[in-house]
């Protein structure tokens, strides 16, 4: 970490001594620095905050999103959460798109920065390739990957050309696949970043410990567990939180594959939200699913919020 | 063999290996290419993956017009050019100070700052569609604007306050002493030396909105005021069989982003990499 000058360096500037008949802010000196602070503050707080903890109300409400009255039912709306099944596939859902577009990305990501990392040449144009799918809009990820899955697509094409046929399926047309086919192309695109952090941290790794290794006649297994894999431990941690965060997300990609079905076999938390306030007009309790998932990631996330803030204090 | 020629043919090998894994990599847009350039009739006779008979450019004409593409871009341009400038001018004032400002409840802000990097948009869907509603900024692509703001500067200020506390304090102080005004010090020596992190955190945050969907489908519902995403969307529905045209909108859609990124990826990478390692 780069040593930190301004935890040393005094902060009181010499023009803002203390000065009797001014404001308490600006006798504390912190007039300017909440100047400065506020624009920011202010959107953040009117659009992101304020709208957080009007859902919060509006869960204990059954609403149409239109009638000027909201009634106020409680807990109603979360109790009706476990009575509903699409909810707890939603749910489990969630859960496996969490597994599979946390732990796939990592470890193939972790394998193509070693790959990458060798003596190769062509480096960055093939960095700049593989890390291209994060760049593109998902509903295009998504359109291209439904189109791959049709069942006259490009997938069952090249089984039939391998001589697969028999494997041929409607993948997205059929609710034991489809979720599981939809986070094949999340997987294409969140591959890129931990490849790119874990790429960034290998060669952040000194050459020489790998030359005095070798010298000492340590095998490429030894080098890598004793000099790879303990440099990578900080990157593993960022890729997990994020990776932790964004799974709660999960919604351009279904909406755009499936749009929830077949029979709402696909859906998930954020999708069935969505299904609930603008398709149902059931404003109160699509909030309370928006509160639930919420809940859920922030809690998930306080760890690496606390961290990166003790950095930045 | 000798030595170097040995070596050489290993890296060799390994470019050739990693060059045809990217390839398949890159598959899913580069059969868009040979599927969208194809007439109907050498698609039904070849499929999606030989190389084009002749180039046939019909499919992206049809799909720009059936598509609307046209005022979509114009509408992701706008939100985009907008929204970016205005939300890494809010977030370099309030990371300045964070960073290098005496500023009360500091760890306060920073916590609920970054905490908003957890929050999923979907808790601020209902609230924010009922309180356009009433301003009149349904349907408006400029109602985008403020949930865009407060969604976009969690992240930007993570960035710009970790880059913002390792300019030198004495290079302000100096500043200071010789009666500069916290906004010309800004203006004139902080935003100057954060040139690499402002472009880079500009860059991700204009990705991220081009790309928005949830939002935007929540808030506007008319063809004219569709943005990239609604309207791939859109076009996605119409033509679910005719595969060349399909192709050929899919690229029309994703095909700003790739030249920009094509041009842009140095930043993109350097800024991933520097803002999650350093934090």
């Amino acid at each position: 970490m780069v040593a930190d000058t301004a935890e040393t360096a005094p902060r009181a500037a010499p023009a803002r001594q203390p000065f009797p008949g001014r404001s308490r802010l600006a006798r504390n000196g912190s007039l300017a620095g909440w100047t400065f602070a506020a624009p920011a503050l202010i959107i953040y707080i009117a659009f992101l905050v304020y709208p957080a903890l009007t859902s919060l109300s509006i869960s204990f409400t059954s609403w149409n999103g239109i009638s000027p009255t909201r009634t106020f039912v409680g807990l109603q709306n979360y109790a009706h959460l476990i009575h509903d099944s699409v909810l707890q596939t939603a749910a489990r859902n969630n859960l496996i798109w969490a597994l599979v577009t946390i732990i796939v990305p990592m470890a193939l990501g972790l394998a193509l920065a070693v790959a990458v990392n060798t003596r190769i040449y062509l480096r960055s144009l093939i960095r700049t390739v593989l890390y291209m799918p994060a760049v593109l809009p998902l509903v295009g990820v998504g359109t291209i990957w439904g189109w791959l899955y049709q069942p006259a697509g490009v997938i069952n094409d090249l089984l039939g050309d391998i001589g697969l046929r028999s494997l041929s399926h409607a993948w997205l047309g059929d609710s034991t696949t489809a979720i599981w086919a939809i986070t094949v192309p999340a997987v294409w695109v969140r591959t890129g970043f931990p490849m790119l952090l874990y790429l960034a941290a290998l060669q952040g790794i000194p050459v020489e410990y790998y030359e005095a290794a070798r010298t000492d006649g340590a095998s490429a297994w030894q080098r890598f567990r004793h000099i790879t894999f303990p440099s990578l431990r900080a990157t593993h941690y960022i890729v997990l939180a994020l990776s932790l965060i964004d799974t709660a997300k999960v919604f351009d990609l279904v909406y755009a594959m499936t749009n929830g079905g077949p029979g709402n076999s696909t859906q998930v938390m954020g999708t069935w939200m969505y299904f609930n306030v603008f398709q149902s007009y059931s404003f109160g309790y699509g909030t309370a699913i928006a509160v639930v998932i919420t809940l859920v990631a922030v809690v998930v996330g306080i760890p690496y919020v606390r961290s990166q803030a003790r950095q930045l204090v | 063999m000798t030595g170097p020629s040995r070596r050489r043919g290993k890296i060799l090998g390994g470019t050739a290996a990693l060059v045809l894994i990217t390839v398949f990599w890159a598959s899913p847009v580069l059969i868009l290419l040979t599927t969208g350039l194809k007439t109907a009739a050498d698609f039904g006779a070849h499929g999606e993956m030989s190389i084009p008979r002749t180039f046939d450019f019909g499919n992206f004409t049809s799909a720009w017009d059936v598509g609307q593409f046209g005022v979509s871009f114009v509408n992701s341009g706008l939100i985009t050019l907008v929204k970016v400038p205005i939300g890494v001018a809010l977030a370099a004032l309030m990371s300045y100070s964070l960073a290098k400002l005496k500023i009360n409840l500091r760890r306060t802000i920073i916590f609920l700052m970054l905490l908003g990097l957890t929050v999923p948009i979907f808790i601020a869907v209902v609230p924010i569609f009922t309180m356009l509603r009433q301003a009149g900024l349904i349907d408006n692509i400029w109602g985008l604007l403020p949930p865009y703001l407060a969604f976009g500067l969690p992240f930007e200020v993570l960035i710009l306050t970790g880059f913002f506390r390792r300019i030198p304090h004495e290079v302000i102080e100096a500043a200071r002493i010789d009666g500069a005004s916290e906004l010309s010090i800004f203006i004139r020596i902080v935003l100057p030396l954060s040139l690499p992190a402002l472009i880079t955190v500009a860059i991700l945050d204009a990705v991220a909105t081009w790309n928005e969907l949830v939002m935007a489908l929540v808030l506007l519902s008319s063809p004219g005021h569709r943005t990239v995403p609604l309207s791939l969307l859109n076009f996605q529905g119409q033509f679910t069989t005719n595969f060349p045209a399909l192709s050929a909108g899919i690229l029309i859609a994703i095909l700003p982003i790739l030249v920009a990124y094509a041009f842009l990826q140095r930043w993109i990478v350097s800024g991933l990499t520097a803002g999650a390692v350093k934090g």
